[in-house]
């Protein structure tokens, strides 16, 4: 497959078309109706959740949101297929790989509410926190990877990073070291054609981002990111690819970003109506959705009585982690070093008077 | 029992919005989510859901008016909520008042005067909490202005928090030493000053757009302007002709539309009108599409829609268009799709007033035409003074661009065609 979509050919792979049609049968990944299903819901509570978490920002509750609407697949194969024993390393629009590994809602509603809490995961183990600071985390997935093999154990990395970071040169130090040392990572590019409001052609001035792979000399794929199918298959191959000890491998997923950049950002302002409308015709839901309706296990009313179920979910969640209670003052200045450095302790003790000064303003 | 929702900083650093629609009436009832507001900031326009479910008992702030980041939005009866919920509501809005709604961190918020007052323990307790700062403590938004307006904002009382500087405290200062510098002009016979006679807004977003490209242009382009009359009887005729014909259409036929006719025709003819200097590159960008913009006048400020590819339009295409873009100017639903692209730009103040201006070009085009009042004055044809409809036109060009002989040369256009109307379709 990986010779087959050689990137240099700038051929994307995909096995359901715009309308929700098979035109890759020979590809089809063999995946159970109710496992099928499964992932759609996961995909659709995502969604319901990511346009409910917009409205809360609106509504002053929690801080800066970077919105996931329209990039559902990605993270929705990636969860299928991820092993609690692998290692997932987001960037910060990977909501649905994140909940599949057994992150909570509520944990989420905590990072965006400015808690260290948000990023102690109760029940998902192996999975690394949000990263803000662009494609840093990629090269902690080749560290995981170098010590993984190092180990000798059989687990995988999946990392991801945006159509932005692979201009950043940590990008390129964590793939060339992953491929000179052959680790077990699966680099998941979201290519969603913004860096904010850079658009992919003014990112690189080559015809994709998977072509970067053949300079690293590993295997690179361009996908069809708002293709469930395409997306399960691309990572079962490199899966193999990874177990088989030939990894890393570099998957760039084409999908287009909805929603703002974040919950600051208009994008109004810098693409076209006309655009928008081209994209949600290849929207990844709508896509899913009207296969399980053809295949006649799905249907409008149901999805309707979930997403009800999923709203009061998700509010129940934001509400749990609203009263969560004040915001420790350790957990701005205790935990990044063993021992805190003075200009730390300078900031803790202004921070303190700040404290009393608002006290007293108060009275 | 009554909850307060003030206006949160949904932008990271946003000091004001402006309500741009209401979308709830009072006595409504509303659902948490439910749209209240629409607000335009500097980084968004956005809905603003409720952040509960209950009855709008107040709005506060009408269309166009600015909303401080924690100023309040609405209130809303939330009277369902009872005992110990209502309890936990209570002290939540007492939270959400000591945070100042503020989306981006206490810190950052408690710096904005706009949230807390310029009271007076802030600055008394300067003195606990600043040890001879190296760098006066202000807030980024009135660095930028102080910048902007060549301030040293070292020398600027701070009335926030701490002594912060604020948005406000530069205006109040560049306000203050505007009058300090100049005459006795400033105050009354009494010697009272006129100080407190004044009434400071911040700028709308609109504004702020309409003031960078004026300077802009006038930085940039090097401006010529030229004057003419053209006798237009014979348009008039034809205009008469079929007004009423096109209103049955519920089409307003008006003179405008022939002037863009005209105009478009005339670029296609001397292209140096309808390009762009790209200096940095040392290029010049011949534009082969033709899309012309048209300066409205709205409450709000100065627009200018596009008219897209008005040389391959009709007449009457074209005062279709202009009907749409100016309903749309009116009515504030303009998008930025209708805005951008534009190659060239007519303004006509003739239709409020003015006979003869100097139009600042929309930069980068070349060129803007202006159209001053149309008024019956005796004209000379052969050897008699007779009466004639005599438009006045006022065309500036960017000088870089065009020359002398080119610009003269394309007005010329302009008249022959307006002149004889006919000739717009025999080419």
């Amino acid at each position: 497959m990986f010779k087959e979509y050689n990137p240099i050919n700038n051929k994307e792979f995909q096995i359901l078309d715009h309308k929700g049609k098979v035109v890759a049968k020979e590809m089809m990944p063999p995946i159970k109706d109710d496992e099928l299903l499964k992932a759609y819901k996961e995909m659709l509570f995502a969604r319901t959740a990511d346009l409910q978490i917009v409205s809360y920002q609106r509504q002053g509750r929690i801080y800066t949101y970077p919105p996931n609407y329209g990039q559902e697949a990605i993270s929705g194969a990636v969860g299928a297929l991820i092993k609690d024993s692998d290692w997932l390393v987001p960037a910060f629009r990977e909501m649905g790989a994140m909940l599949a590994k057994g992150v909570t809602l509520k944990e989420l509603f905590l990072y965006f509410m400015g808690y260290e809490d948000g990023s102690k995961f109760s029940k998902a183990k192996k999975t690394l926190p949000i990263s803000v600071p662009i494609a840093s985390q990629l090269l902690h997935a080749a560290g995981l990877g170098y010590a993984i093999k190092y180990n000798k154990e059989k687990d995988l990395v999946y990392a991801f990073v945006g159509d932005g970071g692979t201009s950043e040169g940590d990008f390129h130090e964590a793939v060339n070291f992953a491929g000179v040392w052959k680790v077990p990572v699966i680099f998941i590019i979201q290519n969603n054609q913004y860096g904010i409001s850079t658009p992919t052609r003014m990112q690189t001035a080559s015809d994709n981002l998977a072509v970067k792979a053949i300079a690293y000399g590993v295997k690179g794929i361009k996908v069809d990111g708002n293709d469930y199918f395409a997306m399960y298959k691309a990572i079962q191959e490199s899966i193999k690819v990874c177990e088989a000890g030939e990894g890393p491998v570099l998957i760039e997923a084409v999908t287009y970003r909805k929603g703002a950049h974040t919950t600051s950002d208009d994008p109004t302002k810098y693409r076209t109506k006309e655009e928008e409308e081209q994209w949600d015709l290849k929207d990844p839901l709508k896509r899913l959705k009207s296969y399980l309706i053809a295949k006649k296990i799905w249907s409008d009313k149901e999805e309707e009585k979930v997403i009800e179920q999923y709203k009061v979910e998700v509010d129940r969640q934001f509400l749990e982690a609203e009263n969560y209670g004040p915001y420790p003052k350790e957990d701005i200045f205790k935990y990044m070093y063993a021992e805190m450095p003075d200009d730390l302790k300078d900031q803790e003790r202004e921070y303190e008077r700040f404290m009393e000064w608002k006290a007293a303003r108060a009275k | 029992m009554r909850y307060i929702f003030k206006f949160p900083d949904i932008g990271e650093g946003l000091e004001e919005g402006t309500i741009v629609e209401w979308h709830v009436e009072k006595g409504q009832n509303v659902k948490m989510g439910d749209s209240l507001v629409t607000m335009e900031t500097d980084k968004v326009v956005t809905a603003i859901p409720s952040p509960k479910d209950g009855i709008i008992a107040a709005k506060f702030g009408k269309v166009g008016e600015t909303i401080h980041v924690g100023s309040a939005l609405v209130e809303i009866d939330i009277a369902g909520i009872e005992g110990e919920a209502a309890i936990t509501e209570a002290s939540k809005s007492e939270a959400v008042e000591e945070e100042g709604a503020g989306v981006v961190g206490t810190l950052e918020v408690a710096g904005n005067s706009a949230v807390l007052s310029a009271s007076k323990e802030g600055v008394e307790s300067s003195s606990i909490l600043t040890e001879k700062p190296a760098k006066v403590l202000a807030t980024p938004v009135a660095r930028a202005l102080a910048k902007e307006s060549g301030v040293d904002i070292n020398v600027v009382k701070g009335s926030g928090p701490a002594g912060r500087v604020t948005k406000e405290d530069i205006i109040r200062f560049i306000s203050t030493s505007s009058q300090m510098g100049s005459s006795p002009a400033q105050t009354d016979s009494k010697g009272k000053s006129h100080q407190q006679n004044i009434e400071i807004e911040p700028l709308s977003q609109i504004r702020k757009t309409i003031a960078k490209n004026m300077i802009q242009s006038k930085h940039n382009a090097a401006h010529m302007t030229v004057f003419e009359e053209v006798e237009i009887s014979e348009l008039e005729r034809v205009r008469k002709k079929y007004k009423d014909k096109f209103s049955q259409e519920g089409i307003k036929l008006t003179y405008l539309a022939f002037i863009i006719k005209a105009t478009a025709s005339s670029l296609k003819k001397f292209r140096a009108l309808n390009t762009e200097m790209d200096m940095e590159r040392g290029n010049m960008i011949y534009k082969k599409y033709y899309n012309i913009g048209i300066a409205i006048d709205t409450p709000k400020g100065l627009v200018v829609p596009v008219i897209r590819d008005a040389d391959k339009l009709s007449v009457k295409d074209i005062a279709t268009e202009i009907q749409t873009l100016s309903d749309k100017a009116r009515d504030g639903k303009l998008t930025l799709d209708d805005m951008k692209d534009g190659t060239f730009t007519i303004t006509s103040y003739g239709s409020i007033g003015g006979l003869f201006a100097v139009p600042v070009i929309n930069y980068p085009q070349a060129g803007i035409l202006g159209i001053g009042r149309i008024d019956k004055k005796p004209v000379v044809k052969g050897d008699q003074v007779v009466p004639g409809m005599v438009l006045p036109l006022s065309l500036s060009v960017d000088h870089r661009i065009a020359d002398g002989g080119e610009t003269a040369r394309f007005i010329n256009s302009i008249m022959y065609y307006l002149e004889d109307p006919v000739s717009l379709i025999m080419e």
